[in-house]
């Protein structure tokens, strides 16, 4: 059985989320793996969403927000963007592969972007394998009653 | 040239009785005897006569500066800095949590402090490497010049260079050994969040036992919060009853803050903190 | 009377290892602890004393109840079942045998009885194991002026004082003596080293460590009349940093909460030990909390410990064995706070 990575996508309501709907509307092709979670904007990201992701089974996380430049917010990316270098940087130092998270700009009219970044990333994980280092392991399961 | 501890302890105890005597301060944070003279206290001296009990040695390395934010805005401090407490004295005025009018701070420019659980010396392996405070309104003490420059991230080296499965292991081993004692936190000058994060239930980011999954989950959403503003002070490893070497990830984190965004921690009242700051030219370089 | 070469006290812990499961202090990183050995050469009686107290035997940080799955409209669970064989619990100082004695009172002697914490105190055979009375006291211990000897047998099932480079062991119990029968890796004792044990033990009980011996129910009143002097409690707390460590650390702090931790269907009820001294410890669901500050609870504590124990139960809630003193990450030492009390 080959491996299909869960991917959860985080999108900012205004850009990528947008540029997703219409990769959608074009009817471009890509990947089914991603999971996509919008949020208002890419400041609202919390970094535990992404340790906590790998905790529950993530094989790889992908963010996408506005241009630096033209968050809907105005500043709401730049904080992010910033944020999320250090989650990156704290991930790759506890032992994770780079590879797994990633951060992209990508705007509304990016539809073609949006499904080629989603289709080279779920190519990436997968050839990265499952997650197990973060992933809780689930109880044992109970014997029947 | 040796450090004269007890020639800082009297300076430390005038500086106190005379900012006392004059009204200047209602407290003074500083340190007293505990237990035996390898083991001084925090110590707070509100009157002439607490001047007395004050005491300074190579095992006072408490950073005073996490009581700061025990007292009422407006309270007038006096406080005892070490090179790396001057450092959190400043990110805290950068936060406003406390305001600059409201202390006098009371530099000490040392090297050779001890750990007193163990009695070994204390190097920039786990500590921040500067001899002298970054802010001061009175220096006890001369200026340390001479001693060799000893680079904060250089312990570094050695982990970044090794594998990140081995590093993995290496963490996820030493996180097993964590047992939620919270000593890490409440050491740490730039903790002072209530609730923090880890007691909430709404959500729950982490389970309250000791496993794995949940210390991975305290430890690492604590070193986020911390990034580009811990000090490097290197307290929480030592208040860390399992001896956790922590300040090894700080450490990593404060060197990614320092490179991605040209600013440490706790080095100037002017400076915002790095990620509560932005500049619309900031590299997308970092996000690789 | 028995004896071995300390030398050889991994064959006992073989033989041990052998009839059950064995906890015996093993020097880690930070310190000794007490852990189930796998290993008989792991056992080391190298130490003064443990970094965490053996209460973990009875009362693990973290204890599973019931397992539960939460299957669509169906909640299925069961009871965690405690499969327990023999224990040897190896090597426990005196001042921490007391310690399982005070928390009987809580687990088993106030009418509602833990099975879990029962079921483990039957289980297991303890092997107290006396300090040096020759060697000086650590800083932080003040076990003597609570009453408890250095050599002190009473609480253990077999007891053992090292004479030279030779281990003795006696048998206290039935239980310890059934057991000492059948260790085969055990030699007899002479006449002389029975001498030596017995007086021992005495000189024991007139070995000092710090403070002078106090009178509980003066400790009791007094605190009780200084509770609302808040000013004595401020300057008393102004250095803790009301983290957890000396609750952790101690053997007779049983305080814990009961979570539920599920995952997606599954899950576990489970007890973890929990704190007085952290700051949500009497968080309400209201939102309200009665001890916000660190004078509350350290005053809390030291009072549980100290004063509301004694009244209740007729004994102090310490043992003296100095763990919190040694952890403390400031050096509170909380006798002192007592010791300082008396004097207000």
């Amino acid at each position: 059985m080959l491996f299909e990575p869960k991917i959860l996508g985080i999108a900012c309501n205004w850009c990528t989320y947008t540029g997703a709907d219409l990769a959608g509307t074009t009817r471009l092709q890509y990947p089914q793996n991603l999971r996509v979670v919008r949020v208002m904007c890419s400041s609202r990201i919390n970094p535990s969403f992404i340790f906590r992701a790998f905790q529950l089974g993530a094989d790889g996380v992908l963010v996408g927000g506005c241009h630096p430049g033209d968050c809907h917010y105005n500043t709401g990316n730049l904080y992010a963007r910033r944020r999320l270098a250090v989650t990156k940087k704290i991930l790759e130092f506890a032992g994770i592969e780079p590879g797994r998270f990633r951060v992209e700009w990508i705007s509304a009219s990016e539809g073609n972007k949006f499904a080629e970044v989603v289709t080279e990333f779920t190519k990436q994980v997968k050839n990265l394998g499952p997650q197990t280092k973060f992933k809780i392991e689930q109880q044992p399961s109970l014997e029947k009653i | 040239m040796s450090i004269n501890f007890k020639k800082i302890e009297d300076s430390l105890k005038a500086e106190a009785k005379k900012l006392l005597e004059e009204g200047k301060v209602s407290i003074v944070l500083a340190y007293k005897k505990g237990y035996d003279d390898k083991h001084p206290m925090p110590y707070v001296a509100r009157k002439i006569s607490d001047v007395e009990n004050i005491v300074f040695n190579e095992y006072c390395t408490a950073n005073m500066a996490r009581y700061l934010v025990r007292y009422p805005r407006g309270t007038k401090i006096a406080i005892a800095v070490k090179a790396s407490d001057s450092r959190a004295v400043i990110q805290l005025i950068q936060e406003d949590k406390v305001k600059r009018e409201d202390l006098i701070v009371l530099g000490i420019p040392v090297y050779g402090m001890k750990n007193f659980k163990t009695g070994k010396t204390i190097d920039s392996k786990t500590t921040c490497g500067i001899y002298n405070p970054v802010l001061y309104d009175v220096l006890l003490g001369e200026e340390v010049h001479g001693q060799p420059v000893v680079p904060p991230y250089g312990v570094l080296i050695e982990y970044e260079k090794i594998d990140k499965d081995a590093r993995w292991a290496f963490w996820e081993k030493e996180f097993d050994r964590c047992i939620r004692c919270y000593a890490c936190r409440k050491a740490c000058p730039m903790c002072y969040c209530d609730p923090c994060f880890i007691d909430q239930n709404k959500p729950k980011w982490g389970e309250k036992s000791p496993e794995s999954h949940g210390n991975l989950m305290y430890h690492l959403t604590r070193f986020h919060h911390l990034a580009g503003r811990c000090i490097d002070c290197g307290e929480c490893s030592r208040a860390c009853p399992v001896d956790i070497p922590l300040y090894l990830f700080h450490k990593k984190v404060a060197k990614e803050c320092e490179e991605m965004f040209g600013q440490a921690a706790g080095m100037s009242i002017e400076d915002k903190p790095v990620l509560v700051n932005f500049r619309v030219d900031d590299s997308d370089k970092i996000l690789e | 009377m028995k004896k071995t070469a300390i030398q050889k006290i991994s064959d006992l812990a073989a033989e041990l290892l052998e009839k059950g499961t064995l906890v015996a202090p093993i020097k880690e990183d930070a310190g000794f602890n007490f852990r189930e050995i796998s290993d008989a050469k792991q056992v080391d009686l190298n130490f003064y004393n443990t970094l965490m107290s053996p209460k973990s035997a009875f009362f693990p940080q973290t204890e599973d109840f019931v397992r539960y799955n939460k299957n669509k409209s169906v909640l299925e669970a069961q009871c965690v079942d405690m499969n327990l064989g023999p224990v040897f619990l190896f090597g426990v100082r005196p001042c921490d045998v007391k310690s399982f004695e005070i928390m009987d009172i809580h687990f088993s002697g106030t009418g509602a009885v833990d099975p879990y914490w029962k079921k483990r105190r039957e289980a297991t055979t303890i092997f107290g194991y006396a300090f040096d009375p020759n060697a000086p006291a650590d800083g932080a211990d003040f076990y003597s002026t609570l009453g408890i000897g250095a050599a002190d047998p009473e609480g253990s099932d077999i007891f053992m004082i090292k004479k030279g480079d030779d281990l003795l062991f006696k048998a206290v119990t039935p239980k310890g003596e059934n057991l000492l029968a059948s260790l085969s890796s055990l030699a007899d004792a002479s006449k002389d080293e029975i001498k030596y044990f017995d007086e021992t033990v005495v000189s024991g009980r007139s070995f000092k460590t710090r403070f002078t011996c106090v009178d509980t129910k003066v400790i009791a009143k007094k605190l009780e009349d200084i509770f609302h002097k808040t000013e004595f409690w401020d300057k008393v707390s102004e250095a803790c940093l009301s983290c957890g460590v000396c609750t952790f650390v101690c053997p007779t702090c049983y305080c814990f909460d009961i979570c539920d931790e599920t995952l997606f269907s599954q899950g576990v009820r489970r007890r973890v030990w929990d704190a007085c001294m952290f700051t949500d410890f009497t968080l309400e669901a209201s939102g309200h909390n009665p001890r916000t500050k660190v004078y509350q609870r350290l005053r809390q504590k030291i009072c549980h410990k100290y004063s509301f124990h004694i009244r209740k139960y007729g004994v102090i809630s310490c043992v003296g064995c100095g763990r919190c003193t040694r952890n403390c990450p400031v050096n509170i030492d909380i006798f002192s706070i007592v010791d300082e009390a008396l004097k207000e």
